[in-house]
């Protein structure tokens, strides 16, 4: 368990803090209370402490993010088939997520709390709405990328639009798809420390109830780190998995 | 489907919109079944698009195109295309596919069962000399021979009585180039598609045509023509400066040895009186004996101080070099006589029993002759692999 892994090592980083020849005990109370008390930039003992509170935070946390990436992945993924095949679609819709894309997460979340109410529902909507440019931007570049030979050679040979599509070029796109998944889940990692203000917990829940006690946004903070770089190499690793024809050495 | 079908264009015509002229401008043109038709001509003259009519990668705006006696017009494009193969230059093999995966990609549109199409991979990899082990592998790892191979295989997977190829050697170098040329041809020999051909060199398309349409701008058909026709008798000043001022030379590479009439040499048997060889030699067209043995099989030619024997020595002073087959293709003849700086040489039929024999003489007179011109050679009739 990585929750688990991660107290061990800030137990083992607050021992080393403590000066020799003390019990172990009064080591450990002493050095907590004074950095607690003096806010220092790290108070290794106290996370160790206190590291339950943050488990469930990022848990949901990470479910946040895998469903809003998820959500978002499904419509940027139609929206790009279809603006594939109905060319004219590709400037409006480039314009509408563009325009999604640059409202500010907190006023989003405030615009949608009348509608949707206080909650998960409401992050997911507004985080998913942030993906959907670069995802949609990636497969569009990704199906424009497909080799026009192979395309001509698949249709000459008898494929049908919609085989074309799935047996060709959307195989063919998964490097540049997958690029842009990675680069959508790592945001939302970031933002979705935001849902928070839409009442949908996660890491932003402990980060703003107490901003100013550093050791609390280090760890918070570095929670996320840890789990955007998680998401990114499960990402990497899927891409690597279904693209096979990648690794090969070329003649 | 394996029956082979004719391709009929009847005035097909491809007017693109915004164009000013039609890119294709009223082509007719008969492929019998099971012929190879190449599509000749300098870029742009429309081959391509002509080509792409048939399966409707381009469709006609008039006209018509009969594939085995029916309309391709009638026909739902991708029924079609499944019908028919189809090869091009940068072969378009799917990258993310393997080998036996591409091979197989009409078949499982076609929705064929697993072993069969897994015996039919095996089966075509064969019939196209790919390695088996190459079946696991990904375009990327193949050299372009084999890349080009690979299409070709794929385009017969579904057995489709046509083929389409577009320039499909157009990519590799002359040497692979000339070779899967001319396993091609035997590919042919065996598997005998109506094929449409495609490609701007006149060579390659003397070589592979069973015939020949040679196509200027517009889709104008400038001649339709044996390869053998169109290098006897251009139609006019384009062709003729199409196929280049080497045409001569083009046509002994359509020709075989067996195709001329060679001279007869003079014979002499070993212990056979020199007196009687010497009575052969006077007024003979070869002014050299050739010795063979009892089965007419040749020793070598006698020189002057073997004539001066009695009898007709066993081992000769110069061997019979070059030793010509009658199944040569004239050009290579042609370069053996001048190779072995000899001006006769002997040719010999299958057996090794002695046929006649050629000269650079006898050459110089056919491609001087009105003959080279005009007369048909069976030997045209198929493209030689030279």
């Amino acid at each position: 368990m990585i929750s688990l892994a991660v107290k061990a090592a800030l137990l083992a980083a607050a021992g080393k803090g403590c000066a020799p020849g003390l019990p172990a005990g009064f080591c450990h109370h002493h050095a907590e209370t004074s950095c607690v008390a003096r806010n220092g930039f790290f108070c290794a003992a106290w996370a160790a402490d206190n590291f339950d509170r943050y488990v469930g935070p990022f848990f949901k946390h990470a479910l946040i993010v895998s469903v809003s990436v998820a959500v978002g992945f499904v419509l940027a993924l139609a929206l790009a088939v279809l603006s594939h095949r109905h060319r004219w679609l590709v400037p409006p819709l480039t314009g509408f997520t563009g325009v999604l894309y640059t409202v500010p997460s907190i006023a989003f979340f405030f615009l949608l709390l009348p509608i949707t109410g206080f909650g998960t529902d409401t992050a997911v909507i507004a985080l998913s709405a942030y993906t959907l440019q670069i995802i949609y931007r990636n497969t569009l570049a990704g199906l424009a990328n497909v080799p026009p030979e192979a395309k001509d050679a698949g249709r000459g040979m008898g494929m049908t639009d919609r085989q074309l599509l799935w047996r060709v070029e959307l195989p063919l796109a998964v490097p540049e798809i997958v690029a842009g998944l990675r680069i959508a889940t790592v945001s939302t990692v970031a933002i979705a420390t935001l849902a928070f203000f839409a009442g949908a917990g996660g890491l932003g829940d402990p980060l703003y109830k107490d901003i100013t006690f550093k050791t609390n946004v280090i760890l918070a903070g570095g929670l996320a780190i840890l789990m955007a770089i998680g998401f990114d190499a499960l990402l990497l690793g899927l891409q690597r998995a279904v693209t096979p024809w990648r690794r090969v050495r070329a003649t | 489907m394996s029956e082979p079908a004719a391709v009929e264009f009847r005035e097909a015509t491809k007017v693109y919109a915004r164009a000013d002229r039609p890119a294709i401008d009223g082509l007719s043109l008969d492929v019998p079944a099971g012929e190879i038709c190449v599509l000749v001509g300098p870029s742009g003259c429309g081959k391509t698009t002509a080509m792409r009519m048939v399966n409707r990668m381009v469709d006609i705006t008039s006209g018509d195109i009969l594939v085995g006696d029916r309309s391709v017009r009638e026909r739902s494009p991708a029924e079609l295309r499944r019908e028919i193969g189809y090869v091009i230059q940068q072969t378009g093999l799917f990258p993310h596919r393997t080998i036996a995966d591409n091979v197989a990609t009409v078949p499982r549109l076609l929705g064929w069962e697993r072993d069969r199409i897994g015996e039919r991979v095996r089966e075509l990899m064969e019939l196209v000399s790919l390695d088996p082990e190459l079946a696991g592998r990904y375009p990327a790892e193949l050299s372009g021979g084999q890349q080009q191979r690979v299409g070709v295989a794929r385009a017969l997977a579904a057995d489709p009585g046509v083929m389409l190829m577009d320039e499909p050697f157009g990519a590799v170098d002359p040497i692979n180039r000339e070779r899967l040329q001319n396993e091609f041809l035997r590919l042919q020999a065996e598997v005998r598609k109506t094929i449409l051909f495609v490609t701007h060199d006149i060579d390659e398309a003397i070589k592979m045509g069973d015939r020949v349409a040679v196509m200027r701008e517009g889709g104008h058909l400038a001649q339709y023509a044996t390869p053998a026709e169109l290098l006897m008798a251009p139609a006019d000043g384009f062709v003729e400066d199409f196929v280049g001022a080497d045409r001569a030379l083009k046509r002994l590479a359509l020709m075989r040895v067996s195709d001329i009439n060679l001279w007869e040499a003079p014979l002499a048997f070993v212990g056979q009186a020199m007196a009687e060889v010497r009575a052969k030699l006077d007024g003979a067209e070869v002014p050299h004996a050739l010795l063979v043995d009892s089965e007419r099989r040749p020793l070598g030619w006698l020189s002057e101080s073997d004539l001066q024997a009695d009898v007709v020595p066993d081992r000769p002073d110069s061997p019979a070099k070059p030793l010509l087959d009658l199944d040569d293709v004239m050009r290579d003849a042609l370069s053996d006589l001048l190779q072995a700086e000899s001006m006769y040489g002997a040719v010999v039929d299958s057996q090794g029993r002695i046929a006649g024999v050629l000269s650079v003489e006898i050459i110089a007179d056919f491609l001087g002759s009105d003959d080279a011109l005009t007369e048909e050679h069976p030997a045209a009739e198929r493209p030689v692999s030279a």
